[in-house]
């Protein structure tokens, strides 16, 4: 059970014609350490010709380049990352970041951390994990760029999370998935639907362990870049069902989640997750959680 | 004081210690700089923490781009280079006598210098090995090229 014409015909089925997608470069303006650079000014002056995002706050898309977005002086010494348009989406998600103690259950190689503490302004704390050394240090690289002072990370699994005792105010799932073919050119060719059965296992897993760390009122953003429903709205179903999570309303790009997925009916709530198919971004997913009420009063017993 | 190395390299630009030794951690001669809250929860076993300072390889110290960003903040002894010294020395290269506009410090031969562009930031540094105001030799290597931010790059290569 794989091949393109496998994954054409399961994405038809809920709703979308794959298309080929030509993907746009975007950057992300770190505000806090390049406050009054005149950034987009500096780049022009050095062929690298910017456009707003409309969806993002601190989001461009490249129109022109003489220079290499990724080499530039501005690039080196922190002042934008390389970050997809989508992918800047979950971290956009939190409300009040500032001061808050968070984890990035799966960091590496570290856009959405540095977006976290750009938003954090270098407040707080943020405890970041990850199961790749390598990409680890491709991680600490992009703290050191971005002027990253807040944050500490450990070669941890997501899942033996709760051996750090904390409690989180806030907590990005972005978790390890099967991708889309958009970003990887075979993708068609190596997956095969046993894959997104075990990544969407291994989410839940992570979802279930990081819950316990969630402190009461906290907030919850879990994001895949994988087109498959297994690993997002079902699971978000099952989390609603299982684990005694609401999903919240958020207001941002994308269309809404399927409530219906292979002939199988998920709770009504699952619209308010966030699918954004490949198009004007890469493929994306994104849902916001809390506890529900009736959980939360359970634990002022 | 764990924090030795840094001091001695501090001293050689000519800035006193910035930092608190007291929020300095070492994890297998790297060193990062902590803050009181970061320092209640970190746990022995970290990979990453705080600000990165730098570290010590074979008994010698090699900063972190954030601690040459701190001290040169803190009146470091620098050269100011022009913009086409600039984008060379972020390539790799050295300093020519006839890229250097500014020259704050003592600027001994021998010692090392940060090398900063017209905007004030600092690019990395490196050694002055000749006289960097003698325009006559504008040709001449002034500052031997250390450590610069394109390092960023060839490091994930
Ligand atoms: C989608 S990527 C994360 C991208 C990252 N959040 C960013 O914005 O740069 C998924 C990451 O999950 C990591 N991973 C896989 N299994 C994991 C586990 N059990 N615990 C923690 N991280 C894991 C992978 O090494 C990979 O770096």
């Amino acid at each position: 059970m794989s091949g393109r014409e496998f994954f054409q015909k399961r994405y038809e089925q809920i709703g979308w014609k794959l298309k080929e997608v030509n993907l746009k470069q975007a950057i992300r303006v770190n505000q806090t350490y390049s406050k009054e650079k005149n950034l987009v000014n500096r780049l022009s002056g050095l062929g690298l010709h910017l456009e707003k995002i409309p969806f993002l706050n601190n989001g461009y898309w490249v129109l022109e380049s003489r220079v290499s977005a990724g080499a530039t002086a501005e690039y080196l010494l922190g002042y934008y990352s390389i970050q997809e348009a989508a992918a800047q989406i979950p971290v956009s998600l939190f409300s009040n970041l500032k001061g808050k103690k968070v984890l990035d259950v799966a960091a590496a190689p570290g856009g959405k951390t540095v977006q976290l503490s750009d938003l954090m302004e270098n407040t707080g704390v943020i405890i970041a994990l990850d199961v790749d050394k390598r990409r680890l240090n491709a991680l600490g690289n992009h703290l050191e760029r971005c002027h990253v002072a807040n944050t500490v990370v450990y070669l941890l699994d997501a899942r033996q999370v709760s051996t750090l005792k904390l409690k989180f105010d806030r907590i990005l799932l972005d978790v390890p998935c099967s991708g889309n073919f958009v970003t990887d050119k075979n993708w068609f060719k190596n997956r095969t639907l046993k894959d997104i059965e075990r990544n969407a296992k291994l989410q839940r897993e992570i979802l279930t362990k990081a819950i316990d760390c969630l402190a009461d009122q906290g907030e919850i953003v879990y994001s895949t870049c994988s087109l498959e429903p297994e690993e997002n709205e079902v699971n978000m179903d099952w989390a609603v069902k299982h684990l005694d999570l609401q999903i919240q309303e958020v207001d941002c790009y994308g269309n809404e989640g399927l409530t219906s997925v292979f002939g199988k009916q998920l709770d009504s709530s699952v619209r308010l997750c966030k699918r954004i198919w490949p198009g004007e971004t890469q493929g994306f997913f994104v849902c916001k959680l809390r506890r529900s009420k009736k959980d939360e009063s359970k634990g002022n017993y | 004081m764990k924090a030795k190395a840094i001091t001695n390299f501090l001293s050689g630009l000519g800035v006193p210690l910035v930092i608190n030794p007291d929020l300095v951690i070492e994890k297998n001669g790297r060193y990062y700089l902590t803050n009181p809250v970061l320092k209640q929860i970190i746990r022995q076993d970290f990979f990453y923490a705080g600000v990165f300072l730098g570290k010590v390889k074979n008994g010698k110290f090699f900063p972190s781009f954030n601690l040459l960003t701190m001290i040169s903040k803190k009146g470091a002894n620098r050269i100011i280079i022009d913009k086409k010294s600039a984008w060379l020395f972020i390539c790799g290269r050295d300093i020519l006598v006839k890229g250097v506009i500014r020259i704050l410090g003592p600027a001994k031969k021998n010692s090392n210098v940060l090398v900063v562009n017209e905007f004030g930031e600092c690019l990395g540094f490196g050694k002055i090995v000749g006289n960097l105001s003698n325009k006559e030799r504008s040709n001449d290597v002034a500052v031997q090229n250390v450590s610069d931010i394109g390092d960023f790059l060839r490091r994930e290569r």
